[in-house]
């Protein structure tokens, strides 16, 4: 009687050894390609394992494995567990599979928060051309506001005069920074009368 | 006798057969494909004594589908190449050309269809910085590229003291603006803002001043 709790009991810690080392004594590598990746916070598992708290690169877009090697015919579903604060959702795509090789085809896409970047135009009497980097806008006379293409969260903007009206001298003040958390309204374009 | 009409037959039966396979009125094999990223005027395909010209498709940089107007022989070979770029797009061909199946034997593959792309020619937006002595400055290129940190200027920093930002694509604008002043200096941009020519930017001034 005894004996066989102590059986069972040996069988089930034997289980859970082999369970608890199963993914770890792997020689295949576990990753694929992210984007949208600009700052730390993006933790993915692995079969609801532990935790990968992945690094953020230059330009937010790269590849990425999990430190954890995986067996071949190892089934595997990747899955998000936390995403950095700048993004609206991380998606993750052909997340789930069994190894055959190196698994390098799972697609993580994160979708970065976006915020407006705009501000009050005052005295525009002939239409002004205004860029931030590629994004180039025409603001016509008389406008009292202007606004510019969404920027991402935490990415750097700048808006500059393009063109000057005919006439007119136009200054832009707080035009340059950072996007924070919420919406930049204070670029305020001013023209000379 | 009966060997004599045999062997004719034979002759003949042959010779249909190699008309089959390799006849004058074989002309199969369509050489044609697409071309993505097209935004300017003047590209001309050719091979195998044919030009063929394309346009801009409606929506720049999409892509174009091309078809050359005589068909190959099967074994005929084919060797697609740009004549001539559409303008500020010298770069077209040459990176598709390493996968695509631009050069080949008609009859090869069942089909040929043959990809290639077209970039927009870049270049390069650099300047130079005056009075940086601490660290800090960080430059960027509107919402475009990221940020670049610039170290202050030290004994053995070449002079003129230059930065250079990530390329732009011609006839896209550009606005290089100081997204964090170093502490303790003010520093401004002349000649920052732009849209990109068909040359390298280099006039780009970055002129920082104690508070």
């Amino acid at each position: 009687m005894k004996n066989s709790y102590l059986r069972a009991g040996a069988a089930l810690a034997c289980a859970l050894a082999l369970s608890a080392c199963g993914g770890d004594d792997g020689e295949l590598l576990l990753g694929g390609y992210m984007s949208g990746v600009t700052k730390t916070g993006l933790v993915l598992t692995n079969n609801g394992g532990s935790d990968y708290a992945v690094q953020p690169l230059n330009g937010g877009a790269g590849s990425f494995n999990f430190p954890e090697l995986i067996s071949t015919d190892d089934r595997y579903s990747v899955e998000v567990k936390a995403m950095p604060s700048n993004v609206e959702r991380c998606d993750v795509e052909f997340g789930s599979g069994r190894a055959g090789y190196h698994v390098s085809s799972i697609i993580v896409t994160c979708i970065l928060k976006r915020h407006a970047l705009g501000g009050p135009v005052s005295n525009l009497k002939s239409p002004l051309v205004v860029v931030n980097g590629s994004d180039r806008v025409e603001i016509p006379a008389g406008a009292t506001s202007f606004k510019m293409t969404e920027v991402p969260e935490d990415s750097p903007f700048g808006v500059s005069v393009l063109t000057q009206p005919a006439g007119q001298t136009c200054t832009v003040s707080n035009g340059a920074g950072l996007m924070g958390t919420s919406d930049v309204s204070n670029i305020a374009i001013t023209c000379t009368p | 006798m009966k060997q004599s009409l045999i062997r004719p037959a034979l002759v003949l039966a042959l010779a249909a057969t190699l008309s089959a396979c390799g006849g004058s009125d074989d002309d199969n094999y369509t050489v044609k494909g697409t071309v993505s990223g097209i935004v300017y005027p003047g590209a001309v395909l050719t091979t195998n004594g044919m030009d063929l010209p394309l346009g801009v498709p409606a929506t720049p940089g999409g892509t174009v589908s091309f078809e050359f107007p005589n068909k190959l022989k099967y074994g005929d070979e084919y060797d697609v190449q740009f004549k001539s770029y559409p303008a500020n797009q010298s770069q077209c061909g040459s990176l598709a050309n390493t996968i695509a199946n631009n050069k080949d034997t008609a009859g090869r593959l069942a089909d040929i269809n043959i990809t290639l792309a077209c970039d927009v020619d870049a270049y390069a937006l650099n300047g130079t910085i005056t009075g940086l002595t601490v660290d800090g400055l960080v430059l960027a290129n509107g919402s475009n590229t990221g940020t670049l940190t610039i170290g202050k200027e030290t004994t053995t920093t070449p002079k003129p003291y230059t930065f250079t930002m990530p390329v732009v694509q011609f006839g896209v604008s550009y606005n290089v603006v100081v997204v964090t002043q170093p502490a303790g200096l003010t520093c401004s941009v002349a000649n920052g803002t732009g849209v990109m020519g068909a040359a390298n930017v280099t006039n780009v001034a970055v002129t920082c001043v104690p508070n």
